[in-house]
């Protein structure tokens, strides 16, 4: 059963190939079927593979699927080979179970467009890649994926190519990540300089063999691939792609932005945790990263009005905490979070947007109102969503994850106050801004009527996804309920386990009990501010500071206004000055020289033949001459 | 000549047949798609042949010819390249409403003189072969005569070929004068030295011998006939020129040299090196402001022999599987770009113009992708065969320490992929010109079928190369 | 009869060579240059001949024989293209054909 793994990544693929070869001759019923076919057979693959994989593990509790050897040249011998553990078995039923259900959600969500097609021919470019990148046994063949993520993501942000600014949009998305992107292939580099290979596991042998722990290579390599990570995810300092993001379509927004692309990072340094483990300053730094986005991201999300980016910045703050699980050595307790994030967020955003489209395309959550009896169904999703984002106390699986993590951050070994109190503020401000949400869409008074309501494509994804982040929470308990964790042993087979100083009884039942307060807090006061006294909290708005502060956090910390300020207008305000004396002459001289090189030399072609003749003749000269006197 | 021999020759002999039954069949009956039949089983045959002679142990058929796996692959691939070319003529030919059945012959016959120089071990096949491929393309140069610029092109190939003969046989008189020798087991000794302690007449014999070979692969300093010849050649002509023509000669150059590893301080080194930097330069540069999609191509050529000569200067049996590698991704690159621009070709004129291409891929979907597919194999473009055949031209210069000629390669490389992407962004620009609504010309079944053919092959050999590999691995270390 | 030595049959050869290379480079009648390749050619062949007595083997005269005949296919196809030459420009001015350039 487990041959079957190659085709996991091949049918998206195969959708894709179909999807663009027969683009103007299928209808929307073929190109649905397709589109969502394919990654549909494929999460069915995915789950027969998985099951295959725990009911009778292979041995070592890895299976290789070495399909060929791409080219050889002696040193550099990269293979199409695919590795699949404990690990790669999350991502991959996450990505295609999660992916299945979001295509079905676009096959109505975008009915209406006219790019139906292209939208599916790029959704399934992408699953393929992002397949190839979980399953990729080598860094080449991962970083093959990791451009095809970044190409699609892109494609995807601009679908509505009309609109400029959504250009725009997948353009910057594109800048940042390559920033991160050219760190990745600088330690890939690196890495096979230092270590003569790119399979991932002969490499942690070797890294783990010849460097010692705090080794210059280990954090070199460390610190790249981190930069790499840090722009795919979206964490500090590459995170201001990620609200612009949403310009693009919502399923893609639900896929891309929230469920899978973004979580490439954190698969990243989960997989090649070897290498963190000999740098532990770099750990430290992507745990501080992580603590300080999702602080940062919390503060953004209480202030801004529209409803995507609201969750925009929360999935970079949950991100964070995967962040902050994997700097502490929590690594399958960040792959437990990225499960459940994938489910509660998917589901937030696939019902933000039926109570988009449902409103004729209103963004605008001060716009919204009074939805909760006219949307029922996206009503209860929502505060499904809501509470596992908010970690709500043993009903939702974001409170296992999230839960875990805090205590985590005090707990292990690497772990600190610092970390734990971000984690544990953060969880509050997470509270609030996740109901703040919920109050303001749902309950008030109905600024914008409903026009459209969802039919079963777009509600079956959310029932389904409600389900999974109501009990998916359940396969890793804490310490205090109980010793029922079969998630932490079957990724104990690929990750390394947690060393931990306080992880008793008591200690996991008080974390538990501080996180679930935590959150009823938040939603405490978020129903006070939001829901009793709306016009007070109005009020205190408008007044100078908070407004301010209310802009600042707005804004994204100013982080744009930021690096435009550092970066963009001083590099073009050098360009234009140095347009006429500096570097300029440089690289237009290189232009220049090649035209001008160009027109000699095309001059010389002056179609007469006997000048070609010429030619030959005192080349033949030179030549001899040449030869004979040497 | 025993028995024996005459089944090592089959390929040959099949090969002559075929010309003389299509001439004979269209003495009697003028039929176009009975001309191209014919070509077409007569090549089939050619490689049919080639699996009953590969069964063969003695290899040498007379002093003149050497049927080793080696010639074998190559003939392989240049009646492969011809079937392609003559598909591609059907429609071309069909819409300018000539008597095409002399073309297919003279084809047959060209890519005879082909194969006759693959197989060479000795100067009288080698001339032999080198002019009966001429004599054929001088015809099929100005086949269709209706437009001076056919004419002109073929005048200035057949003024250029000639001389350049002459310049061979006196060089090939020349070595046998000092030598006494005409084979290449012969010349061997000679080359290994790399002309360092030999006779004036000898060096001056090999230079001259050099002189026709370089015209042939159209070489700095012998290249300026290319972009006219390339030009106003009809397309299909173009694309056989472009490939079989070059790559017959190079098959033949890579035979006489690669007994020898050449001494990288003697003076034949030196004078490929320069050769080879200065095509790469020459060539990546003339392309560049170009408006004429031909003489891209044709320029394009000159620098892609150019990155040959690279791994050609190269030792081992590394840089052989590099070089014949690579010329089968040329082969396939080149077929696919002239096999657009003939398919596109209204009957009035080629479609040579950059304007005629602009806006392409909203008319014609498939053949935009074909061709960009065919660009960036040119470029050297991840994912396609050009990537990795460029990749292996590297490493073989880097096995060799040819530091100066890798960082040509790759510097020409970047300025190669300003004109290549020209015409692929000409090409998926939205708005068309004015006037290339005349480029309307569907692109008929036969030819999309080829071309599909090639684009595939592109990618399928660019992603999973090995199967290919292994079989030029065989072909080459017959040689070695 | 005295036996012509290699070298002065290849100062022959040479000399005829560069009559007939100089002769291409100067002369603009189309004819005229197919002439002057004939006469590299030629010259090329004696040097064969040349050089196939000082070994005392008939090589060279074979070599030469295919040169002649190869020579003459040549001229068949080249004097066919000077009269398509001459109906399409008008003249047979080679300099004429320099339409394609650049």
């Amino acid at each position: 059963m487990l041959q079957l793994l190659w085709i996991i990544p091949a049918l998206p693929a195969a959708g894709f190939v179909v999807l663009a070869l027969l683009n103007r001759h299928l209808g929307r019923r073929a190109a649905a079927v397709i589109g969502a076919g394919s990654v549909g057979l494929s999460a069915v693959v995915a789950l027969l593979v998985a099951v295959s994989f725990i009911a009778s593990p292979p041995p070592g509790d890895v299976y290789r699927q070495v399909l060929w050897t791409w080219f050889d040249t002696g040193g550099l011998a990269p293979q199409i080979a695919f590795y699949l553990d404990a690990m790669s078995v999350i991502f991959v039923v996450v990505i295609t179970f999660v992916g299945f259900l979001i295509h079905l959600y676009s096959t109505e969500f975008m009915e209406r467009d006219e790019g139906y097609t292209r939208f599916f021919m790029y959704m399934n470019l992408f699953v393929a890649s992002m397949l190839v990148l979980v399953l990729a046994d080598n860094l080449l063949l991962l970083y093959l994926g990791w451009e095809g993520v970044g190409l699609c993501s892109y494609l995807l942000i601009s679908f509505w190519q009309r609109d400029l600014q959504n250009v725009y949009a997948g353009r910057k998305a594109f800048i940042v990540t390559r920033i991160g992107d050219t760190a990745l292939i600088i330690g890939l580099f690196l890495l096979f300089t230092q270590l003569h290979t790119l399979a991932i596991q002969p490499l942690m042998a070797g890294a783990a063999k010849e460097w010692p722990v705090g080794s210059g290579f280990a954090v070199a390599a460390a610190a790249l691939l981190l930069g790499g990570a840090v722009g795919k995810s979206a964490q500090l300092p590459l995170q201001t792609w990620l609200p612009d993001a949403m310009a693009g379509p919502t399923p893609v927004s639900a896929l891309i932005h929230a469920a899978t692309m973004v979580t490439a990072g954190v698969y990243l340094i989960a997989r090649t945790n070897v290498l963190f483990t000999l740098a532990p300053d770099v750990r430290l730094a992507v745990a501080i990263v992580g603590t300080v986005t999702l602080l940062y991201a919390c503060f953004c999300a209480l202030a801004q009005h529209d409803i995507k980016r609201v969750l925009a910045y929360s999935t970079m703050s949950q991100i964070g905490y995967m962040f902050l699980a994997l700097g502490v050595a929590g690594w399958s307790a960040a792959i437990f979070h990225f499960m459940t994030h994938a489910f509660f967020k998917a589901l937030l955003f696939l019902a933000a947007g039926a109570v988009i489209e449902s409103l004729g395309g209103e963004h605008d959550i001060f716009k919204m109102g009074g939805l909760r009896r006219k949307l029922p169904t996206a009503f209860w999703a929502f505060i499904v969503g809501a509470a596992s984002l908010a970690a709500m106390p043993l009903v939702t699986s974001g409170f296992y994850s999230k839960d875990l993590i805090i205590e985590t951050s005090l707990g292990s070994v690497d772990g600190n106050a610092w970390l734990w109190l971000g984690a544990l503020v953060g969880s509050l401000l997470t509270s609030i801004y996740a109901f703040r949400l919920v109050f303001v869409v749902f309950f008030g008074d109905q600024q914008t009527p409903v026009t459209r309501r969802p039919r079963w494509r777009m509600l079956l994804p959310l029932w389904v996804l409600s389900a999974l982040s109501l009990i998916g929470g359940f396969v890793w308990l804490p310490e205090w309920m109980g010793s029922f964790h079969p998630l932490e042993n079957f990724l104990g087979e690929a990750l390394p386990p947690l060393k931990t100083v306080a992880s008793s009884f008591a200690y996991t039942g008080v974390s538990a009990l501080l996180t679930s307060l935590v959150a009823v807090v938040g939603v405490a006061l978020a129903t006070v501010w939001l829901v009793e006294s709306r016009a007070a909290l109005g009020d205190f708005a408008a007044r100078p500071t908070p407004h301010a502060l209310q802009e600042f956090w707005l804004n994204g910390w100013g982080f744009d206004w930021l690096y435009e300020h550092v970066f963009v207008i001083p590099v073009k305000w050098f360009a234009r000055v140095a347009r006429n004396d500096l570097v300029e002459p440089a690289f237009s001289g290189l232009a220049w020289l090649n035209v001008q090189a160009w027109r000699a030399l095309s001059a010389s072609q002056n179609g007469v033949l006997r000048v070609y003749i010429a030619v030959a003749g005192v080349g033949l000269v030179v030549i001899l001459a040449f030869v004979v006197l040497r | 000549m025993t028995g024996g021999d005459l089944i090592t020759l089959l390929p040959l002999i099949v090969l002559t047949a075929s010309p003389v039954v299509v001439m004979l069949a269209a003495a009697f009956w003028r039929s176009h798609a009975l001309a191209l039949t014919l070509t077409l089983v007569g090549l089939t045959a050619t490689i049919v042949s080639l699996f009953i002679a590969a069964g063969r142990t003695s290899r040498q058929v007379t002093p003149l010819l050497s049927f080793d796996a080696y010639a074998l692959f190559y003939i392989g691939l240049l009646t492969a390249a011809t079937a392609g070319v003559a598909i591609l003529s059907w429609n071309y030919l069909q819409r300018r409403h000539v008597h095409p059945e002399e073309y297919y012959m003279l084809l047959l016959t060209a890519t005879l003189g082909g194969a006759v120089l693959v197989a060479s071990t000795h100067f009288a096949s080698f001339f032999l072969g080198l002019e009966i491929l001429s004599v054929s393309l001088y015809a099929l140069i100005v086949y269709p005569i209706y437009r001076t610029q056919f004419v002109e092109a073929a005048v200035k190939y057949l003024v250029l070929a000639g001389s350049t003969s002459a310049f061979l046989v006196f060089g090939m008189a020349l070595v046998y004068a000092e030598t006494g020798t005409m084979t290449v087991s012969g010349l061997a000794p000679l080359l290994r030295a790399g002309l360092g302690g030999a006779d004036v007449v000898v060096v001056l014999g090999v230079v001259l011998l050099l002189v026709g070979v370089g015209f042939k692969l159209a070489v700095v300093p012998f290249h300026m006939w290319t972009p006219d010849v390339y030009q106003g050649a009809p397309a299909p002509v173009g694309a056989y020129v472009a490939t079989v023509s070059k790559g017959a000669v190079f098959a033949l150059l890579l035979r006489y040299f690669r007994p020898v590893s050449l001494d990288p301080g003697s003076s034949l080194f030196l004078v490929f090196a320069a050769v080879a930097i200065a095509s790469m330069v020459a060539g990546n540069l003339l392309a560049l402001r170009q408006d004429n999609v031909k003489r891209i191509l044709a320029y394009s050529s000159i620098a892609h022999l150019g990155y040959l000569l690279v791994a050609f200067l190269a030792t081992g049996e590394r840089a052989a599987i590099a070089v014949t590698f690579y010329l089968v991704a040329y082969f396939a690159t080149t077929l696919a770009a002239f096999g657009v621009v003939a398919a596109l070709s209204p009957p009035e004129r080629d479609a040579e113009s950059l304007s005629d291409y602009r806006g392409l891929a909203r008319r014609r979907r498939w053949t935009a992708t074909a061709f960009t597919i065919a660009l960036f194999s040119l470029a050297g473009m991840p994912l396609t065969m050009g990537f990795i055949g460029k990749f292996y031209l590297v490493t073989a210069g880097a096995g060799s320490a040819l530091w100066a000629l890798i960082i040509v390669l790759v510097l020409t490389s970047t300025v190669g992929l300003y004109y290549y992407t020209r015409v692929v962004v000409a090409m998926w620009v939205r708005q068309p010109d004015e006037g290339a609504e005349a480029m309307g010309a569907a692109v008929d079944g036969a030819s999309g079928a080829v071309l599909a053919a090639l684009t595939a092959f592109l990618i399928v050999f660019g992603v999973y190369p090995a199967p290919l590999i292994h079989l030029i691995e065989r072909a080459v270390s017959s040689l070695l | 009869m005295a036996a012509v030595s290699l070298d002065h049959g290849l100062i022959l050869a040479a000399i005829l060579f560069v009559i007939g290379f100089v002769g291409l480079l100067t002369r603009r009648n189309l004819i005229v240059v197919l002439a002057c390749i004939e006469i590299m050619l030629n010259a090329a062949g004696l040097a064969f001949v040349v050089a196939g007595a000082r070994w005392g083997r008939a090589d060279g005269q074979v070599m030469f024989l295919f040169v002649l005949a190869m020579a003459a296919a040549e001229v068949a196809v080249g004097l066919a293209l000077a009269i398509r030459f001459r109906q399409s420009l008008g003249r047979l001015d080679v300099d004429d054909a320099d339409e394609m350039k650049g």
